[in-house]
């Protein structure tokens, strides 16, 4: 949610009014930073969101900023022509270097960044073209009509503009639905595509947005500095964004800011001491992801809760009461009829290992079907195939009746098969209500487009996605922990959440992954009574689970499985007494090994 | 066709050098998953440290290899020490931690041995060997032949000591090692010594053959890690392939290219990992659900 409060007009106003008491040389130290704060907030938004590493920041300043010079100056372009085409320009090269991050992540990202980055430095300093390691001089100034820019003051005032408007959309993406979207796929890339987010197209969001803001700033930058040289844009000059980023708080667009303050003051402050400066930001970098790795902004918010009266911090009780959705599910109004879901002799095989060998199962709309069986037999991988996460090498499965082999994860979500994962997997730095409001947005990522023509509309979408959290969050009693991370919770509530998450992907078919798995007794009794509720809400629910008490008691069919295999089917009294199963878990027949199912 | 030889041959010295870094980034990630981004400077460190102790002092070249190899090593313990509290928790943060690092190390540099740095002698006779056309420089097969050394060293360490099984198991399992009692923390720390301490091989290596200044690590690093990366992270077959791939690019790239020879590594690289991401010697691994 976007509070105005005072803070911020207040900030603008202080941005305005500093040029009027600041001497020339300070005001362009003040371009400076603020240039520098565009450029941070981008990466901040590509990182620090995103959870892209991305080391080609520098690189898409400097894109920017040598396009526009060169048409400029070489082509004699018109500056306000020549901007918008380098911003363009920018954006196509981010998206260039985001096409690697579609296959890999992490370490691997940053190298093929990092070279991508080196390899464009490399580049202009040896082109002709590009001046070289000269640069490139003699760039024009802005000049609106009847206002000339080249001045401090003016040159100021246009980038400080571009600094409101760039912070502004910057921190309504951070507190809306395509921030919430970055930080879920940030913090866990299967559960965000689970919960129905494309992550190649957020993958090349995030990219595309540090090139617009990269772009932005390189524009900027080359016509107030009428100068550019290739060291400029350097590695340097990336790893002092990083620093700016990492001290300020990865995610968060004013620590990115406050980092951006800070090392250049400190920059300017040390000239002459170059080499020290690196020596201290570089130490500072370590320094902080050591001891506050959320930056000074996660120091700033925690110093916030833990002062803040009207936020108080809620205890949270280790026995957490019995899980217990109400009746205010909807209830489809048709209650569906056929078969919810059907596995046809489906077929994965891992390194010539069946994981998965000619499963078939049924499952009735409205039903609670159970799937049992050994560890290892295959039932996690079904349910990886099912809800898209694995792709089959043999088979079919339908869904409604229609076929879904091999559809994506987050079209499995938009289909309607909604899950949660053996071992937990929310998203760990997203509040409780977060993690919700992540999986209650349907629309596909092309809606983002609202965020430029009619940002109002994802204000009131906001408004009403949050109510609908809060109520689902009421039937599952974890309202009162709404605003906690995820990851403080306790370990039941944090199932708890999950299955709530789930739900809020409003699936017509829901697999659970051993939901019982570290409950305690309250704690499965309370498990067994929402399961039941979901199914009377319309869902038909698949459930994988050891704990026998549970699978007895809820589910009505049951399908068995063994080494990749359906090695039986049918109600649990049935299965129950069916030799095959009793061998499979426990050896051979014996009266006692009877007893014990 | 000799011109084609001779260029393939001209790479070798080149490629040895960026498999012994890859090497190097390779030992830590397949005991610790972390890709030690401060590994490029401390190649950088191990250059000038092996530079100044066998230009400066005059040492002999054998003391002032070892003296750099081990000093690099209590660097890596160093790192490793500090960022310790981070493994396990979050591999990212650790990994911009070894960027700080090697910010830190490149500006120590700069401050010690300033930002123009030192030609190094060859430590042999430099002599061109002319085998049916070709020329061969005596350097270049003593890199070679030291490098060869080293990975067969690092080779038989890993696959038949005791510890070097313990390390390859803390990679695989944290907890299965800790329960089946290695000490992780104590393999995480021999690891970067290790790293570092080939770093440094590589480092006084690549001397004679480059100019030793504080941007080296740069330039040697970002090849070596992606010659890691593009043999398969954590294989030493793979650091050995990829290596002399990248000195075969960069041999051949160079001349009429050389302004877009960067370009030209990076843009096929790129292409390489979106193709087979796990490079050419190593095994996918299934992201469990």
């Amino acid at each position: 949610m976007i509070r105005i409060g005072f803070g911020k007009p207040l900030l603008v106003a202080l941005l305005l009014v500093l040029p009027l008491v600041l001497d020339t040389y300070t005001i362009h130290v003040a371009i400076l930073i603020m240039l520098f704060a565009i450029v941070a907030v981008g990466l901040s938004l590509v990182m620090g969101f995103g959870g892209q590493v991305n080391l080609a920041q520098a690189a898409f300043f400097g894109a920017g900023a040598y396009v526009s010079a060169l048409l400029t100056t070489t082509y004699g372009w018109n500056p306000w022509l020549a901007a918008p085409v380098a911003v363009l320009a920018t954006c196509a090269m981010a998206l260039a270097v985001a096409v690697p991050a579609l296959r890999v992540q992490s370490h691997y990202l940053g190298i093929v960044s990092l070279g991508l980055a080196v390899a464009f430095s490399s580049l202009l300093s040896n082109s002709d073209m590009t001046g070289g390691a000269s640069g490139i001089s003699k760039i024009p100034p802005l000049v609106l009509p009847g206002l000339d820019l080249s001045g401090p003051h003016d040159y100021y005032y246009l980038v400080a503009t571009a600094l409101i408007l760039v912070v502004g959309f910057a921190l309504f993406i951070a507190n809306t639905t395509l921030g919430r979207r970055f930080k879920a796929m940030r913090d866990d890339v299967l559960a965000a595509a689970a919960s129905g987010i494309e992550i190649r197209e957020y993958r090349l969001m995030a990219f595309l947005l540090a090139g617009l803001i990269g772009g932005i700033a390189g524009v900027l930058y080359a016509h107030n500095a009428r100068y550019v040289s290739p060291d400029t844009f350097g590695l340097g000059v990336m790893f002092l964004l990083l620093a700016m980023v990492i001290i300020g708080g990865q995610d968060s667009i004013w620590g990115a800011i406050v980092g951006a303050v800070l090392l250049i003051t400190a920059r300017n402050l040390l000239t002459g001491v170059q080499t020290y400066q690196q020596l201290v930001y570089g130490g500072l970098i370590v320094a902080t992801v050591v001891f506050a790795p959320r930056g000074l902004a996660g120091a700033a918010s925690d110093l916030r809760r833990r002062f803040d009266l009207r936020w108080p911090s809620i205890p949270i009780p280790w026995t957490a009461g019995p899980v217990l959705p109400s009746a205010k599910l909807t209830v489809p109004r048709s209650w569906p009829q056929g078969i919810a879901l059907r596995v046809d002799s489906v077929s994965k095989r891992f390194r010539g290992v069946h994981a998965l060998d000619g499963v078939s199962l049924e499952v009735e709309a409205g039903e609670i079907h159970g799937v049992i069986g050994p560890n290892g037999s295959g039932k996690t991988t079904l349910f990886n195939v099912i809800s898209g996460i694995y792709r089959p090498d043999g088979g079919r499965v339908l869904l409604w009746g229609q076929d879904v082999t091999g559809r994506r994860s987050f079209r499995m979500s938009r289909l309607g098969v909604a899950r949660t994962f053996q071992n937990l997997r929310l998203f760990r730095q997203l509040t409780v209500l977060e993690n919700v409001m992540v999986a209650l947005d349907r629309d596909p990522a092309q809606a983002h487009i609202r965020y430029l023509v009619a940002p109002w509309l994802v204000m009131r979408d906001e408004g009403t996605r949050r109510a609908r959290a809060v109520r689902l969050l009421e039937d599952f009693d974890l309202h009162e922990v709404a605003n906690e991370l995820a990851v403080n919770l306790s370990y039941g509530r944090q199932r708890r959440l999950e299955i709530a998450r789930a739900l809020a992907a409003t699936p017509t078919v829901l697999l659970l992954d051993e939901p019982a798995a570290g409950l305690n007794g309250a704690e499965q009794d309370g498990l067994k009574v929402t399961i039941r509720k979901i199914r009377d809400a319309g869902v038909t629910v698949i459930v994988i689970e050891h704990n026998m008490n549970l699978v007895m008691n809820v589910c009505e069919r049951l399908t068995v499985f063994g080494h990749g295999k359906v090695i039986a089917a049918g109600t649990p009294r049935e299965v129950a007494a069916n030799p095959v199963v009793i061998e499979a878990y426990l050896g051979q027949g014996t009266p006692e090994a009877e007893a014990v199912l | 066709m000799t011109y084609f030889l001779q260029t393939l041959v001209g790479g070798l010295g080149m490629g040895a050098v960026y498999a012994l870094v890859a090497m190097g980034f390779s030992i830590v990630y397949r005991t610790m998953g972390l890709v030690n981004f401060a590994h490029a400077d401390v190649v950088m460190i191990g250059a000038f440290l092996a530079a100044t102790l066998f230009v400066t002092m005059h040492l002999p070249f054998v003391v002032a290899f070892t003296a750099a190899v081990l000093l690099t090593g209590v660097i890596g313990l160093g790192i490793e020490r500090i960022l310790r509290p981070l493994e396990s928790k979050d591999l990212n943060l650790m990994l911009i931690g070894t960027i700080g690092f090697g910010i830190v190390l490149q500006s120590a540099a700069i401050l010690v041995w300033g930002s123009f740095g030192v030609a190094v002698p060859t430590p042999i006779p430099n002599v061109p060997i002319d085998i049916g056309g070709i020329i061969v420089t005596t350097y270049q097969l003593f890199v070679l032949a030291v490098s060869g050394i080293v990975m067969l060293v690092l080779y038989l360490f890993l696959d038949r000591t005791k510890l070097g099984t313990a390390m390859q198991a803390a990679a695989m399992d944290r907890s299965a090692a800790t329960a089946m009692g290695v000490n992780v923390a104590t393999a995480n720390a021999i690891a970067f010594a290790i790293g570092s301490g080939i770093a440094a091989v590589a480092g006084a290596l690549v001397g004679p053959l480059l100019y030793v200044n504080p941007a080296l690590g740069v330039y040697v690093g970002i090849k070596g890690f992606a010659a890691a990366i593009l043999g398969g992270f954590g294989s030493i077959p793979g650091a050995i392939v990829g290596g002399q791939i990248f000195g075969l690019i960069e041999a051949f790239a160079s001349g009429p290219l050389s302004a877009y020879s960067e370009l030209l590594t990076f843009v096929v690289f790129a292409i390489a990992m979106m193709v087979r991401q796990t490079g050419i010697f190593g095994e996918r691994t299934v992201d469990r659900a």
